[in-house]
């Protein structure tokens, strides 16, 4: 490339003499060893930074800096000036105060769960945060409400059969939908089912049905302060409290109930540790004169939030966690110091779009500080199917069909749970 | 990728600009639309492209005269030269900082091919290119790490879950205890569920160590097989961490231990070193079939070079002492020397 340029040079100029031009281009950095002209990355040297020197302040000594002389002294230090305030608020350039300064900081940290918490220890762990006993199954005094005939939809199976339908192949002319749009249209579908049977149980006119609410509990156990916070699935809220599913004496009887621990995992793992909090911070997600105060049932989606797939016994933990918080939050706003008269219900449906689990959180006591007395309790079913595979393709193995398209292996009994609970609360 | 060589061409263009004089004005536009041109096509020295655009310049427009700043070429400060700019992908993936973090984490992080260069972009590791892509899990090698206000106190952790590592051959563990999790390498039986113990005591009496439990050197018996040997106290395990490997607390001399590493050195160590019990896991690293020069590939390893060499001295067997035992003990510290 050198001589390539000389040439060149030497034909634009000739009257330039060869020595004055090769001195220049020894100046200009053309040198094969130099690389003046390139970055010392490109020409393949390490840059070595000297390490950052410390500065040493000795009290009482005054730096000598360039401030005064406006420009770069070598030998004199570099001035530090303080940081120019702009005398009115720009958010651009806002820069906010260390954690420190700021008014909601507590030296003790609080243990916040949101919803794209994912607990290690799954049901376990949330039955220790929220002071619950488990049963396992939903009582059947809830499920007998949708077997008997009053509360029949005509030509139920078939239109469930439709409605998954629908959400599996009908709504898109792709291939398959993804998960998160046949998950929320199955829920959808069936949602609008079960509200068909206003005309006979005209007490499913009062509820409503909530998106992306933002609801903070705050409790603490023991030492340590929690919190959930955060926007959880689809909520359908009624104007009457849910009834309670154990009576008196049940609740009583939880008092000897003993809380499981999971030693050596300490029960507050995964959850996000904060300093800035308020430790009596507590909001429904609605105003006081909401008409629908009273939280019913909440609906989870799995797999609608690609950043952030939860294992079904994490999305059964977050269930029970919301239940709970709903209704610690509706229980402090009845009796913001007092003891609970009533216990507060909430009922809680998550669903990966092929697969149910159901959850009845009665919430008994509000004193939670202590591991002893009356414990909350949790009805739970998990992993119930709806089908057992819809393709659009079958699937082959041997030239055998090994699972035939279309909707397969249909269970009626699931939809009869999600009907049951959607109804319960309205006789 | 195009659009970053533009943007840096263009800012090249800015540093490469001359102070030029009012009869050369008329002519800036076109040099430097003629200077972008030919940086783009790789030509980046300055003089090469002065000197073409004198000469086609004159064959298009012969009405202008070129005037070009050649007596500024005495006076390097006057006519500064392009900045190159870099036309291969950048070098930035080379660099390790992405190690660098923080705040520990058990999320897998992403890595980037090196091809075996390092951040100057020479080849530094011959044999490394391509294959599948890896994520890197950051080990914890340092065992008796205590969790915040919980020192000096042994600690026992749950295996949450035993899996592959791409980056290295043993297999990794992910453990809980407390309010944290980390990944530890795995011991050959390690389970699901099981409960391993760490103490940094070192008792009157020789401890009955189940496999997987970390203790300093000083308060296991003699002969226990252990892997992640530490060299210094509280710095992290160096030796015995591929798999399949242990090595053999040899005897307790006072204050020190001594080591029989996988390849028959002894080591000598500080007794307060850590060590795990036991094996490391993927026994079978070494009985695994390749089958085929694509595996290789897969895994990321070139074919070594077919370049035919005469067999010298380091073929055929060799009949030599081992070499002598190594020490770690009481090293003179740099500040001494």
């Amino acid at each position: 490339m050198i001589t390539e340029s000389t040439q060149r040079l030497r034909s634009a100029v000739p009257l330039l003499s060869q020595a004055t031009l090769l001195n220049d281009l020894r100046l200009f950095g053309v040198h094969p060893q130099r690389h003046l002209n390139v970055s010392s990355r490109q020409a393949g040297k390490a840059n070595h930074r000297p390490p950052p020197r410390n500065k040493v302040e000795i009290p009482g000594l005054e730096t000598v800096t360039y401030a005064d002389r406006m420009h770069y002294v070598p030998g004199l230090s570099k001035p530090v000036f303080p940081r120019w305030e702009m005398g009115h608020k720009d958010p651009r350039f806002y820069r906010s105060p260390p954690h420190q300064d700021m008014p909601l900081y507590k030296e003790k940290p609080c243990f916040v769960f949101h919803q794209r918490t994912s607990i290690l220890e799954g049901v376990r762990q949330a039955l220790w945060l929220t002071k619950t006993k488990l049963t396992a199954g939903l009582p059947p005094q809830l499920l007998s409400l949708a077997e008997s005939p009053a509360n029949q939809i005509a030509d139920q199976d078939e239109r469930v059969q439709n409605a998954i339908n629908h959400a599996r192949f009908w709504e898109t002319t792709e291939m398959e939908p993804p998960k998160e749009n046949y998950c929320s249209t199955l829920l959808h579908n069936l949602l609008q089912l079960c509200s068909s049977l206003q005309a006979s149980q005209p007490a499913l006119g009062k509820r409503m049905l909530a998106e992306k609410y933002s609801l903070t509990a705050s409790w603490s156990r023991g030492e340590d302060v929690f919190q959930v916070k955060g926007q959880n699935g689809l909520l359908l809220s009624s104007a009457t409290p849910l009834p309670p599913l154990a009576d008196r004496q049940e609740v009583e009887e939880t008092e000897n109930h003993v809380l499981e621990t999971f030693y050596p995992v300490s029960p507050t793992i995964d959850l996000q540790t904060t300093h800035l909090y308020s430790p009596t911070h507590t909001s429904t997600g609605f105003r006081s004169d909401y008409p629908y105060p009273h939280a019913h049932t909440l609906y989870f989606l799995e797999g609608v939030d690609r950043c952030c797939r939860l294992r079904p016994p994490q999305l059964r933990a977050k269930m029970i966690m919301f239940c709970f918080a709903n209704a610690l939050a509706r229980a402090q706003t009845l009796a913001p110091q007092g003891v609970l008269e009533q216990p507060v219900c909430v009922q809680a449906v998550g669903t990966d779009g092929q697969t149910f689990q159901f959850v009845f959180f009665q919430l008994n006591t509000t004193e939670l500080h202590h591991h002893h007395g009356v414990k909350n309790q949790v009805w739970l079913e998990e992993d119930v199917p709806l089908y057992d595979s819809a393709r659009l393709r079958p699937l082959m193995r041997r030239k055998q069909v090994m699972v035939p398209a279309g909707l397969v292996g249909y269970k009626p009994g699931t939809f009869r749970k999600f009907l049951s609970l959607y109804l319960h609360g309205a006789q | 990728m195009a659009l970053s060589c533009l943007t840096r061409a263009l800012r090249g263009l800015s540093l490469s600009q001359t102070p030029l004089l009012s009869s050369q004005v008329q002519n800036t536009f076109w040099m430097q639309l003629f200077v972008f041109k030919s940086c783009f096509f790789g030509i980046y020295n300055n003089l090469d492209v002065i000197a073409y655009f004198s000469q086609t310049l004159a064959k298009v427009r012969p009405d202008i005269t070129v005037q070009l700043p050649l007596p500024a070429l005495s006076h390097s400060t006057h006519l500064q030269l392009c900045r190159g700019f870099i036309t291969t992908a950048s070098l930035d993936q080379n660099r390790r900082f992405w190690k660098q973090r923080e705040k520990y984490t058990i999320r897998p992080i992403g890595m980037r091919k090196t091809g075996g260069r390092d951040h100057t972009g020479k080849v530094r590791t011959h044999g490394i290119g391509g294959g599948h892509k890896q994520r890197y899990r950051w080990v914890d090698f340092q065992r008796l790490r205590f969790e915040a206000g919980k020192e000096d106190q042994a600690f026992e952790e749950k295996v949450v879950e035993v899996r592959y590592d791409p980056c290295r051959s043993a297999d990794i563990a992910l453990v809980a205890g407390g309010n944290r999790k980390r990944w530890l390498i795995a011991t050959e039986n390690m389970q699901v569920g099981d409960l391993i113990k760490t103490s940094g005591v070192i008792g009157r009496m020789a401890v009955s160590a189940n496999e997987g439990d970390s203790y300093p050197l000083g308060a296991l018996p003699v002969g226990t097989l252990v892997n992640n040997l530490e060299l210094r106290p509280g710095s992290g395990s160096v030796f015995i961490r591929a798999a399949g490997t242990s090595g053999v607390l040899l005897r307790k001399v006072n204050g020190t231990a001594i080591v029989q590493l996988p390849s028959k050195q002894q080591v000598q160590v500080a007794e307060t070193c850590m060590v795990t019990v036991g094996r490391v896991s993927n026994v079978d690293h070494n009985k695994r079939i390749i089958g085929k020069a694509g595996r290789n590939r897969w895994l990321g390893i070139r074919p070594s070079s077919g370049l035919w060499q005469r067999k010298g001295g380091w073929a055929g067997r060799k009949i030599k002492p081992l070499p002598p035992m190594k020490s770690y003990v009481n090293l003179p510290s740099i500040s001494a020397t």
